[in-house]
Parts: structure tokens; sequence; C-alpha cells
């Protein structure tokens, strides 16, 4: 960073004068956090990497090719991140300053590059140490093996920095190069001789089961040749592009910091740009039908935030299913199953979200209230039960379990995730009183109460999807859930004004 | 039509807007006019049912405010504020299909939502998305929601926002024009030449002490 940037820097961050005493907050909060939550759940993932399944898991013979196709998943989602939020961002104004600036981006954007850089790198380097060291541990890989896939784990880190700068620089391409490197990883797996060829087979090779030095330099090579690339990537940021991803992080984290989370994850839902000749209002059939055909050519015309919702939905199905399998653990298979069913109807519902806005202003259509809600829960209603029905049933017949049964749980499942999708859109902002301090032995607990309220969308889901599991081993379970979820409801429907 | 007697709105130690009376016919426009803060909303919002005066009455056709009823709100449109917009509808879309809530004949719903459009002149917009518009225009648009609907009482707070001079002669033209079938109209505003094109009765609000 050059002189004229530091010092445009240091005014920035003077604005906010800190005291002795805000920084020993800042360090607090940091121990605090680091023992209450990053120290045990590190534990818990050592603890599973080593355990005999973990072991089994890290030594199968696919674990190197699954290692190569994640490496290909997460550069590639690099890519398509980058094209909403790059590496590069700074606060709007200070972006505005700079970018408007004579000043290379390069060294202007030089240092949020390098802070998500570190942070990308870090978590690489921890994933991969920690596969070698629960290996080596069990005397399943040698140490220099180790060594060399920590080395790998850096390099794979600074070469997702560069893709998710790439994806910042050149959104469109993105889309195309996250596609294409999907599809070789997938071909990398299936045909083994492409490994040599490929950097995510690079990956594959220098597993530490497998380590190889020579794909470690080849892997080197190329990251050195990325980084080289950065001042150019950088240099190419454009300054709308910059700007509007600076003012939308800015939104995003200020409604997260509110715990709004719905409305700072709508901040980041793509818009409608396809489909604008597809009528959708065809009133000549009646209302009901003409909701669901609004709805539906309404999700189409975000067809990538569509077929994103009905993996999600099928992968929830394919969860539900293996939930009744003899062997799993079926609560937290149907917790997981309600949590992604709840993320992917979240596409589905954006009628839900539109008819949850109108009951709370002016009367706008010339139905009530209730009936608008209704007619656009019935297309996510609809969908939910399609998709999941079929993988369940599709599912259940191949693992050789019983269709009936989690048939009537998926039903359970679309119902609780939509009541949850509908408690979440008429949710509204946070209450003041939780925003008061409340002094107890253990300490302030309002913190936390705060963020159960942000985040008690996915407590339900992970309810809902769990009873849904055990509905036939615990129907009591499912009736509180589902008395709990309707209470929520109609309270929030009440308080909707 | 409308009766305001002594309407007042105080919030705690707050006034909100003073007592004030005023009344408008069938085929008459109330101009509602005062500086930021003298509570032009706050009546709006009295009228419109979704804030209790604190002291006075309303009567919108004979009978009192009742923001949840059927019969009110085929009776009263309003727009304090841009209405809540579909991001997945354009804005033919949304136009037709708020009208054929309204209609039991869906040609007419049709006719009306396509004959607003064009009087707004967002004909040629109609297949944008709402995200596609800019200002004005969404401030067109959120009109075009309100009047694509049968209604006795139309209640808008400044409609003239974000327009150019041009737009608000558009404006002035579509409001006139359903005064002179016999709507009543209720409008704040801040434009002068808005007020002056439409005025029968203006309530003049000044600043609460």
């Amino acid at each position: 960073m050059s002189s004229r940037s530091h010092a445009a820097m240091s005014i920035w961050r003077a604005r906010n004068i800190r005291t002795t005493g805000d920084h020993a907050f800042t360090i607090y909060t940091v121990l605090m956090l680091a023992i209450v939550a990053i120290i045990p759940v590190g534990r818990a993932v050592w603890l599973s990497a080593a355990s005999p399944t973990g072991l089994s898991m890290l030594a199968d013979a696919a674990a190197p090719s699954s290692a190569s196709l994640i490496v290909a998943a997460v550069w590639a989602g690099a890519l398509l991140l980058g094209r909403d939020r790059g590496p590069a961002v700074l606060p709007p104004f200070v972006t505005h300053a700079f970018a408007t600036s004579d000043r290379p981006r390069f060294d202007t954007f030089r240092a949020p590059l390098l802070r998500s850089g570190m942070i990308v790198v870090t978590g690489c380097t921890i994933a991969a140490g920690l596969i070698g060291t629960s290996l080596a541990s069990n005397g399943l890989a040698g140490l220099e093996a180790v060594a060399t896939f920590t080395a790998v784990g850096v390099l794979v880190g600074v070469i997702t920095t560069v893709a998710w700068l790439v994806g910042q620089v050149f959104p469109r391409a993105a889309v195309v190069g996250a596609l294409g490197i999907l599809a070789l990883g997938a071909v990398t797996v299936a045909v083994p001789a492409v490994q040599t060829y490929t950097p995510w087979g690079w990956v594959d090779l220098a597993y530490p089961t497998s380590g190889s030095s020579p794909s470690l330099l080849a892997l080197a090579a190329l990251a050195i040749a990325l980084f080289g690339l950065i001042p150019v990537l950088m240099n190419r940021l454009g300054f709308a592009q910059l700007a509007t991803q600076a003012a939308r992080w800015d939104s995003a984290t200020t409604h997260a910091a509110g715990m709004d989370f719905s409305s700072a994850a709508t901040i980041y839902q793509p818009k409608p740009h396809s489909g604008r000749r597809i009528r959708a209002v065809r009133p000549r059939a009646g209302l009901t039908w003409t909701f669901l055909v609004r709805d539906a050519i309404g999700a189409i015309r975000t067809p990538g935030r569509l077929l994103v919702g009905i993996l999600a939905l099928s992968s929830a199905g394919v969860l539900l299913a293996l939930a009744f399998a003899p062997t799993t653990p079926g609560w937290l298979l149907g917790a997981a199953a309600g949590v992604i069913a709840f993320a992917g109807l979240g596409p589905l519902t954006d009628g839900i979200r539109h008819a949850a806005s109108v009951a709370a202003g002016f009367p706008l259509y010339g139905i009530s209230d209730e009936r608008l809600l209704a007619q656009h829960a019935l297309f996510p209603l609809a969908a939910t039960l399609v998709v999941l029905l079929a993988v369940v049933m599709l599912c259940t017949i191949l693992i050789g379990t019983a269709s009936g049964t989690a048939a009537v749980s998926s039903l359970a499942l679309a119902l609780f995730a939509l009541v949850t999708r509908i408690s979440n859109a008429l949710k509204g902002s946070l209450p003041l009183t939780l925003l008061i301090p409340i002094s107890t032995p253990a300490g302030d607990p309002m913190a936390a109460v705060r963020v159960i309220w942000g985040l008690d969308a996915i407590v339900l889901a992970a309810l809902g999807g769990a009873a849904a599991a055990l509905a036939f081993e615990s129907p009591v379970l499912l009736l509180g859930v589902s008395a709990i979820l309707t209470s929520i409801g109609i309270k929030r429907w009440r308080d909707r004004r | 039509m409308i009766e305001v007697d002594e309407v007042g709105v105080v919030a705690g130690d707050v006034t909100l807007l003073a007592p004030v009376s005023a009344s408008a016919r069938r085929g008459e426009a109330l101009i509602v006019r005062g500086r930021n803060g003298t509570g032009k909303s706050t009546l709006l919002r009295v009228l419109a049912g979704v804030r209790k005066p604190s002291s006075g009455t309303v009567r919108i056709g004979d009978s009192a405010v009742a923001e949840r009823d059927r019969g009110f709100r085929r009776r009263v449109s309003t727009m304090i504020g841009l209405p809540p917009m579909a991001v997945d509808l354009t804005v033919r879309d949304h136009v037709v299909l708020v009208a054929t809530t309204w209609f039991d004949d869906p040609v007419a719903a049709v006719d009306l939502a396509h004959s607003v459009l064009a009087e707004l002149g967002l004909d040629k917009l109609g297949e944008r998305f709402p995200h596609e518009l800019s200002s004005g225009q969404t401030q067109l648009f959120g009109l075009a929601l309100v009047l694509a609907r049968p209604f006795e009482v139309l209640i808008l707070d400044e409609p003239e926002q974000r327009l150019d001079p041009e737009h608000i002669e558009s404006v002035i033209r579509v409001l006139g024009s359903r005064r002179d079938v016999g709507a009543t109209l209720v409008v704040a505003t801040h434009s002068l030449v808005l007020a002056e094109a439409l005025a029968d009765h203006t309530l003049q609000l000044e600043a609460v002490a």
C-alpha cells in the first residue's frame, strides 16, 4: 500500500476512536469465543477425524479422489462466490474514495485481498493438516507425506483466493469456468489417467496415503503463476462492480448484526432478468390456478436459483430416506433434512414473502390477507411434495426400506418446512425487549438469546425435520413440534402490522 | 363522503397531529398541505384505518373507518409510501394480477390494467421487473397498483415524489379523471402545481407547538 493509500486508511480507521477498554473488551470477546465455541468445535472435529469411522473414511481407497472432487468444487464455488462477494471489498465510502482516485487497484484494494486470502489459506491448511495428522497418528501415513499434503493445503488456499478474485473480476466468465471445473473434476474421478493433467488430480496424487512429490511441484508452479497474475487481475476491477459489492456487503452485515438474517440473505438473492415475455398472470382460469401459475413462472424467471432449490429439496429427500435405514441416526439425518428443505424452499416462496409484506401494509389485492397467503402457499407446497415424495420413494426402493412410512414423513417434512418459511416471512424486526441486558450470575444471556431469535427458523426447521423422521417412533414429538410451529405462526400473523 | 371531525393523534407526550376538521364530498379532492412533521401522513393513516385517532371521529361513506372490513377495503384505495412489489413479476404481470383479484370478469380486469398502464405512460415498460425501473418509474408503478382496482376514495401521500414536472402533469391528469367520475381524493402534497390543479378543499396543517 502506498503512503497516500495508507494515510487515507489511517484517517478512515481513526473515525472511531477506540479506548483501551474497547480493545480489552475485544480481546475478552475473542477469548470467550475461542473457549466457548472454537476450541470445543475444533476438538469435536479432531475427535471425529481420529475416530475409527473417521479414519476409515480418510483412509478409504476413494478418499484421494473425493479430496480432488472437493477441491474442484471449492474452486468452482470460489469463482461463483466472487461474482457476488469478491475478496477485494472495502466499506462503501473507502471504496468510492479509492476507486475514483488515480491509484492502481492493486495498491488500494490489496489489503482486503490479503486478509481474505489469509483466511482461505489458513482454512485450507488446517483442513489438509488435520487429514494428514489424523492418518499419521494412526500409522497410516508418513511424516513426509503429511508435510507434503499440508503444503498442498497452502497451495490450494492460494489458488482458491485467486479463483475468488477471478470471479470478482470476470463475473460472467466465472459461471462457465465453474461449470467447466466441476465437469472436469467429475471426469478426473471417473478417468484416473487424467489425474496427472489436472490441478485437482494433483491433489489426489498428493494425498497422504498415495503421496507424490512431483504433483506438489506442479501445484506449486500453478499457484506461483496465478499469484503473479493478481496485480493484473486487480487492476481490471471496475468501479461500478466494486461499489455494488461494497454496498451489498455493508448492507448485509448491518442486517446480520441486527440478527435479521433473512434480509441479509435477500440482498444476495439473484434478481430475475429472463422470462419477461412469458405471461405469468393468466386470469381466465380462476384465482387459485392464476396464483399457482404466477408463482411457478415467477420461480422459473431465476432458473439457477430454482435449480439450486430443487437440488436442495432432493438432498433433503435423500437424507430423510436414509433416516429410515436401520443403522443410521434418524433424528440427526431428519434434522439435517429439515434445515436443507427449509433452505431449498427459499426460491419457491417469493410469493409467500410478498403476501407477508402485503399483509403488513395497506390492502393491495381484492382478496383477504389470509386467502392471499393461502394462494401463494399452493405452489411451494405442491412443488415440495412432488420433489420430496419422488426422491424419498426412489431412495427407499434403492435402500430397501419401507416406502409408506417414509412417504408419510416426507409429507410432514414438507408441511413443517413450509410453515417455518411462512412464519419466517412474518417474523418482523428484532423486538426491542431483547436489547435490554439482564444480569445473571452467569453473565448477560441476552446476546445468546438474540442469536437464537435470529436463527430461530433454522432451529425450528431442524426440529421439524427430526420430528418428521421420528414420526412413527415418537408421535408426541411430531404433535409437539406441530403445536409450536402453529402457535408461533399464528402469533406472528396476529402481530404482522 | 369523508368527514373528519376534530381528529388528533397523540403518542405518549408527543402530539403527532393537532386536532383538525375537514370534509370532501363525492367527486371532490381534499388537498392536505403543511410542512414536514405537521402530521399529513398521520392524518392519512387515520383515514386509511391503520392508525386510531386519540380524539375526534372519521367517517367515510357514512360509516366509521374499519380497515379490516371487506366493504371498507373495496371503497378505499391507499398509497402511503410505495406498495410492496413482487420481485418476480413484471410491471404488466403485477398490475394485471392486482386488477384480477378485484374483478369477477377477467377481461374487465385486464382492460383496466392496460388502460392504467397506458395513462401513466408505463405501457412501454410493461416487461420490466421492478428492480429495472428508475425511482420515478417506480413511483408511477406504485400509483398504477393502487389505481388498477375499483374505489370510491383514493388516499395518496405525496404522489409527486421522485417525478419530473412532465410526469407530475400526467399524474394530475390521471387523478383529475378519477375525481371527475366521482371518486373522492385525499392527497397530501408538497407540490403547489398538483394542489392548485386538483384542490376542491385545502386543509393546511400547522406545525405542532
